[in-house]
């Protein structure tokens, strides 16, 4: 966990609304992992207040591997997100991390479903490189990616530049692939072949119904949640997600998560 | 010498008792139980850690959403969840212990005699500096603030928790009253050995789409440096009345807003709200309070400590 200044790489529109921002950081994200988040300042001052949550894109490697920096992927949604898409390069920022609990990676080779809604794709470019360096067969994994429209559809030629062999694609305007929740063609699939795991990122809802599902159908399933953050590291306790069946208890997006079984929270 | 002397003024300065290095604390609830932060700051360079609001027994808190981002601020209704204080002795107190720097503890209660057993409980613990008693968490339906906006109910649970414990005793003020002065004389006269506020202002912000407030409990507790005007002015009127030390606390997030405390008559501070966005904050606060004292020629804080002139 590192507090550092660092500066901005490159700050680009991916598609409309969502930017793509890379920042340099200290060498030792090189023990970052997929899931993992950061905590970034967009101002100096004071307003505002306090720090935005992204989950680590990918990292930057030079061609030696050395990580030069992180990549954030991130939509414009309100007063800090605004501010950060008017970075440029060279600007410094100020960020905290990695923090927060990854996805588990399977231990022996596994058949592998990946599922993002719109932004939620963020952290599973990292996840499937990341399988990838460890030996995974990526050919076999499947990705699912949805959103509200072709606009909020990201990153489908990295997975395939990466060795993805099958990307489905949903919308719920029909404006791309197949008008549907992700969930659909999740299940269809899960039919035809169920996976080991599933892994997912993305809105609530979309989260709720892959949890159910995977349920349903006794797949583990890892999710990683978005939450309001006050400080990112367990001080707050602004972050608290309800554990399954209740409990006496809450946990913390930021430390317990923001990766969880989807059978330890009631979402 | 005399060179000596100015290069390294006297920082020191003296609450209920405790004598700490330099006068910048971090506030309760900002600063989880100190371990949280040892990776980002070196825990030894602070004056003092407040430790979360420990109740008896564990406390679960309030639903999420329990924050929200305000201009300059935030609202928070987390609802004083902690691990309780038996868990805090047994997991939490052996890392604090090994630092140097002392170690408070916020406690609260839902009754007088809750707070009561738990001033006994620390009595009897090693390592414990002294108790900031809270009378004033805005987010709790029961105890907490209830004893701290009427001078009455606050001047019987500091009495009764005097009279429990021989530790040093700093009583957590509310804002949230129409004369603070008023409850600051009553926990003085009850015994409390320093004062420290001020606690969170209630508020509330509202999603209009939803219609909901934006935090689970409706209103929540306002932090940040939104409310440091209001938090020196409280200060500044209770240090003018009181017999026993007061630190501030509202919105302190850097080394100039600590020294308008320190001259408004605070004897130290604490930095909360700005440990989230910062957490070397509370550090830097020490150096730059130790540069104008060098830079104005002033060898010891003391001599700082409520010179504001009117």
């Amino acid at each position: 966990m590192i507090q550092e200044r660092v500066q901005v790489r490159y700050n680009t529109i991916e598609c409309s609304g969502y930017y793509r921002m890379g920042l340099t950081c200290h060498s030792d994200y090189r023990r970052a992992k997929p899931g993992q988040f950061v905590m970034l300042r967009v101002v100096d001052g004071m307003n505002p207040l306090l720090r935005r949550p992204f989950s680590i894109h990918r990292l930057i490697r030079s061609s030696a591997g050395a990580v030069e920096g992180l990549e954030i992927l991130y939509k414009v949604v309100g007063t800090g997100t605004e501010r950060l898409a008017d970075c440029r390069r060279g600007d410094g920022l100020n960020l905290l991390g990695p923090l927060g609990r990854p996805f588990s990676l399977p231990e022996r080779p596994a058949q592998v479903f990946i599922a993002a809604g719109g932004i939620g794709v963020a952290p599973m470019y990292f996840l499937t490189e990341t399988l990838q360096k460890k030996g995974f067969d990526i050919s076999s994994c499947v990705v699912f990616i949805g959103g509200r429209s072709k606009d909020d559809l990201l990153c489908m030629n990295d997975f395939f530049a990466i060795g993805v062999k099958t990307v489905n694609i949903t919308t719920d305007d029909g404006t791309a692939g197949e008008q549907d929740v992700v969930t659909g063609p999740i299940e269809r699939a899960v039919k035809e072949g169920r996976p080991d795991v599933i892994y997912a990122c993305g809105p609530l809802p979309m989260l709720r119904a892959t949890a159910r599902m995977a349920r349903r159908y006794d797949i583990p399933c890892q999710i990683s949640i978005e939450t309001m953050m006050g400080c990112g590291i367990g001080a707050c306790l602004g972050c608290a997600v309800s554990a399954a069946g209740g409990g006496d208890k809450y946990l913390h997006a930021c430390v317990d998560g923001p990766v969880f079984n989807a059978a330890d929270i009631d979402l | 010498m005399a060179f000596e002397s100015e290069a390294t003024p006297d920082l020191t300065t003296n609450i209920a008792g405790v004598l700490l290095d330099n006068p910048v604390m971090t506030a309760s609830g900002t600063f989880g139980y100190g371990r949280e932060y040892s990776q980002l700051v070196d825990l030894n360079r602070l004056g003092a850690i407040v430790v979360k609001g420990l109740s008896l027994a564990p406390a679960k808190g309030n639903p999420p959403p329990r924050i929200a981002e305000t201009p300059c601020g935030m609202l928070n209704a987390i609802g004083l969840e902690n691990v309780g204080f038996d868990v805090f002795v047994e997991k939490k107190l052996p890392y604090l212990k090994t630092l140097s720097t002392p170690t408070w503890v916020n406690i609260y209660g839902k009754t007088i005699e809750e707070y009561s057993t738990l001033a006994r409980r620390v009595d009897g613990v090693e390592g414990i500096a002294g108790i900031e008693l809270n009378i004033s968490c805005p987010n709790v339906k029961v105890g907490g603030v209830a004893f701290g906006v009427d001078e009455e109910m606050a001047f019987e649970v500091v009495r009764a928790v005097r009279q429990q414990t021989g530790r040093p005793l700093m009583v957590k003020l509310s804002p949230n009253v129409t004369d603070i002065t008023r409850i600051a004389q009553s926990a003085v006269d009850a015994g409390a050995d320093a004062l420290s506020l001020i606690n969170t202002i209630t508020g509330m912000a509202i999603d209009i789409h939803r219609r909901r407030s934006k935090i689970a409990n409706i209103t929540g507790g306002l932090s940040g440096p939104a409310i440091k005007p209001v938090a020196l002015r409280m200060v500044w009127q209770v240090a003018q009345m009181s017999s026993v030390p007061v630190v501030g606390i509202g919105g302190i997030a850097t080394a100039e807003d600590a020294l308008e405390f320190l001259i408004a008559g605070a004897a130290a501070v604490q930095i909360g709200t700005a440990n989230f966005v910062d957490p070397g904050c509370a550090v830097r606060v020490v150096d730059g309070i130790r540069k104008y004292m060098i830079d104005h020629g002033i060898g010891r804080l003391t001599e700082l400590i409520g010179t504001l002139e009117t």
